[in-house]
């Protein structure tokens, strides 16, 4: 009983964050009021504050996705949402917002879904796949056991053999979701990209806003990505950021 | 035949080249005019005087292949107070076939150099370590200004070193981040020199360097003092330097190899190398601004449209320009521009582009694709431009005049996607209230979810291997190939208990299962397990062949129930 009563204690002080995260629904209430008051510059600030102090819900990254459109930053707000559903992959508003402002942005779909198998990680990550599929194999080996403890049972190792087939294709998709490269959006308009990692590197073209590209590799404050054309270059965080990521990360 | 280019010819055309303040002279020669298929032969296109295009095409080739370079190389010379240069590109050509072979003629900036004839014969005629044309080497192998003792023992006696050295000279050494400073190396002699190139081009950590246009005469020297000593003093190399970041810079030292002619019969001469000192620049912040573009400079802006008015749906083209000196090249964003009713795409930048002493000087434009929604006029409001003017010291923001669009046609709005999430003008945003941060959610990492699906198919692999292993202790070994699984026994003897066969059929099929669990039975295994399957094999073998004299069935039943139980236990 005392086991059990220790175990209750520790997992309620999981989110023993209770009493900085108090803190940080108030600085999120206070964010609010700053857009509300279209003091847009501050409460983005302020939003950003909130995500790197670990307060990075889906929630936050509406309000920011809200108040960055608000003072005209749309590429800022179309990362903030996507931000939003790498949180919450199930949130419908925040999946509709995604296409209205695509749509706002004149950007194709595949230009901001370039890696497929960021999708399979977000199917993965709302429907709890790799629990489903660690439950579905466990279950296969116990019964698998008991059908050969008792031959008695009618149909125990076929069943056994359906749930393992069942857990390989659960498992197959968070497997298949790990090999997906990090992408990250284009926050400004005509974010340059550079030859080099380098402020006096040459401009080699520009990305369009919006436009979620893969990251091929990241060094110091630039990212060395691939736009839809198939152009590489190193293009300076503050313009590209990363969606598998939190903000201040 | 040899066209060997003279070494004394040359230094004498590099000396007269000195004389002409501006254009260029063109060459094209050859090491030789009459080679061996196996043979090679060079190239040599020479580019002398000021003003020559830094490309120099390769020119069109006959029964020839490259098969190296181009070599490139850089010579000053000065002499008599006068500076000249050339440039040249050294090709190595292999003939393809025997016959004639040609180099077609070089064409630079006005200038031809005619076309060369080739004779390619079979076989090798040259030597096969042909010494490397050298076009200052003397044509009839020996150099008559050459020190015989060099000669005779391959080293260079001691002399007295060349009064010469280098300088990088700033423009100045305090300037604002994105203001322009030109650095440039200034080559301080007293004596001639052939040839100077720089040995190690120099990183400039923390500067965007740009190379400045070549003046077309050539540089004239100035009398300079140093160290209370005189000097002839040559700008050399100049570059435009825009500092990134802010603090204590450095120019790091610059290092050259200069070349110098032989004054006397024992001459030293050879070559020198010298470095120019580090020098330190003070760059200053400019000062942070919402808005503010990232240029630095003094510049202009203004807007237009290309069309007064157009139907609903068609494009008219904004172009936003701004003119100016400074760091033009890091603006590479435009203004936003918003306009009601219609949609702006985004745009594209053009550069008009020159790099000058006093910075990059041009323009930059961004061209707006405007296509209106409805019928009427399309207002384009004022778009802001901030710089950084250093004269000033503070940030100017200077903005274009509004321009109207008149849109004609259909009155139907095309539909324009609203902005995301983005309330109607005076409307309250859409806000979420509560945090609601995302609780602790259990996942698996990949590592973990592998070993556990690798864990799963080995268990898996286990049970299936065991149910076919010999049996456990205390269990002898089943019958090779004639024993079957237990489940497919029990599911023969419920046939037999279950009725619908005569007593022989129903017997054997009773025997059968057994058989198929038990195997063949060893007659030395007095277990209780063979004990119990033998009285049982007896049992249905009496039933089964025991004549036909009334209902067996109740027999066969419990027969079948029997050899269930002693599957169910001993199998």
């Amino acid at each position: 009983m005392s086991g059990l009563l220790l175990a209750l204690t520790l997992l309620s002080a999981v989110p023993g964050t209770a009493g900085s995260g108090g803190s940080l629904d108030d600085r999120f209430r206070a964010a609010n009021e700053l857009a509300r008051a279209g003091d847009y510059p501050g409460a983005v600030a302020a939003y950003a504050e909130v995500a790197a102090a670990g307060g990075g819900s889906a929630s936050l990254y509406w309000n920011w996705a809200q108040a960055a459109a608000a003072r005209g930053a749309s590429g800022e707000a179309l990362w903030a949402l996507l931000r939003a559903r790498e949180v919450e992959p199930g949130d419908r508003a925040v999946r509709r917002e995604i296409e209205r402002l695509r749509e706002a942005l004149n950007l194709d779909p595949a230009e901001i879904a370039p890696e497929p198998l960021a999708a399979v990680a977000r199917v993965v990550r709302r429907f709890h796949l790799d629990l489903l599929a660690a439950v579905l194999l466990a279950a296969s080996v116990l019964l698998h056991g008991l059908a050969r403890l008792d031959p008695g049972v009618r149909g125990g190792r076929a069943a056994a053999l359906t749930l393992l087939a069942l857990g390989l294709l659960a498992a197959t998709a968070p497997l298949a979701a790990r090999l997906a490269r990090p992408t990250a959006s284009v926050v400004r308009r005509g974010a340059p990209l550079f030859d080099a990692a380098s402020p006096t590197a040459e401009p080699r073209g520009a990305l369009r806003e919006g436009e979620v590209v893969p990251v091929l590799e990241a060094s110091g404050g630039w990212l060395r990505v691939e736009d839809n054309a198939g152009a590489r270059g190193w293009a300076r965080s503050a313009d590209v950021r990363r969606l598998d990521r939190a903000a201040g990360e | 035949m040899s066209a060997r280019p003279s070494g004394l010819a040359l230094l004498v055309a590099l000396l007269g080249a000195a004389a002409a303040s501006a254009g260029f002279t063109l060459r094209s020669e050859v090491d030789t005019r009459r080679l061996g298929v196996q043979d090679v032969v060079e190239l040599t296109i020479t580019v002398e005087g000021s003003g020559a295009p830094d490309e120099v095409p390769l020119p069109a080739l006959t029964n020839l292949e490259v098969v190296g370079g181009p070599a490139q190389a850089t010579q000053v010379s000065i002499a008599n107070g006068r500076m000249s240069q050339s440039r040249t590109l050294t090709y190595t050509l292999r003939p393809r076939t025997p016959g004639r072979a040609e180099i077609g003629a070089v064409s630079v900036g006005g200038q031809t150099a005619p076309a060369i004839a080739l004779e390619v014969v079979a076989g090798s005629i040259r030597p096969a370590e042909r010494r490397r044309a050298d076009p200052f080497r003397d044509p009839f192998g020996g150099d008559p200004f050459g020190d015989p003792f060099q000669e005779m023992t391959g080293r260079s006696r001691p002399g007295a070193e060349p009064k010469l050295f280098m300088e990088a000279v700033p423009s100045r050494t305090r300037l604002h981040v994105g203001e322009p400073l030109v650095l440039t190396y200034y080559l301080y002699t007293q004596t001639s020199v052939t040839d100077l190139q720089m040995k190690d081009a120099p990183q400039y950590g923390g500067f965007w360097a740009e190379d400045l246009e070549r003046p077309q005469a050539a540089p004239q020297g100035e009398p300079a003092s140093a160290g209370g000593e005189s000097y002839q003093r040559f700008p050399l190399i100049r570059k435009l330097l825009f500092p990134t970041r802010a603090g204590l810079l450095t120019l790091p030292a610059a290092s050259f190899r200069i070349s110098l002619v032989r004054q006397s019969l024992f001459d030293v001469g050879g070559v020198v190398e010298r470095s120019t000192r580090p020098v330190s620049i003070t760059v200053d912040a400019v000062p942070e601004a919402r808005g503010f573009s990232g240029a630095v400079g003094r510049f202009s802006v203004s807007a237009a449209l290309d069309h007064a008015s157009v139907p609903v749906g068609e494009a008219a083209t904004l172009r936003f320009r701004v003119d100016g000196t400074g760091n033009l090249k890091w603006i590479d964003q435009g203004p936003e521009v918003k306009a009601a009713s219609a949609k702006v795409y985004p745009p594209q930048a053009r550069s008009e582009l020159r790099t000058t002493a006093e910075g990059i000087t041009g323009s930059r434009t961004w061209e707006y694709v405007v296509v209106p929604q409805t019928a009427g006029t399309v207002e384009i409001p004022p778009l802001p431009f901030s710089y950084f003017d250093p004269a000033r010291g503070r940030i100017v923001t200077v903005e274009t005049a509004p321009l109207s669009l008149r849109a004609e046609g259909g009155t139907a709005a095309v539909g324009l996607p609203a902005a995301a999430g983005r309330a109607g003008v005076g409307e309250p945003l859409p806000l979420r209230t509560e945090l609601d941060r995302p609780g602790r959610s259990l996942a698996l990492s990949g590592p973990a979810l592998s070993a556990l699906l690798v864990l799963a198919l080995l268990l898996h692999a286990g049970l299936l291997a065991a149910a076919r292993a010999p049996a456990a202790a205390g269990r002898p070994e089943r019958g090779g190939g004639h024993a079957r699984g237990a489940r497919t026994a029990l599911r023969d003897l419920e046939r037999a208990g279950a009725g619908g066969l005569s007593k022989e059929q129903a017997a054997a099929l009773v025997e059968k299962a057994l058989h198929e669990a038990f195997g063949a039975l060893d007659e030395r295994d007095d277990s209780e397990r063979a004990r119990a399957v033998r009285v049982l094999l007896d049992d249905v073998q009496f039933v089964r062949y025991a004549p036909q004299l009334g209902d067996y069935s109740d027999a066969i039943r419990d027969l079948a129930a029997r050899g269930a139980a002693t599957v169910r236990r001993w199998a």
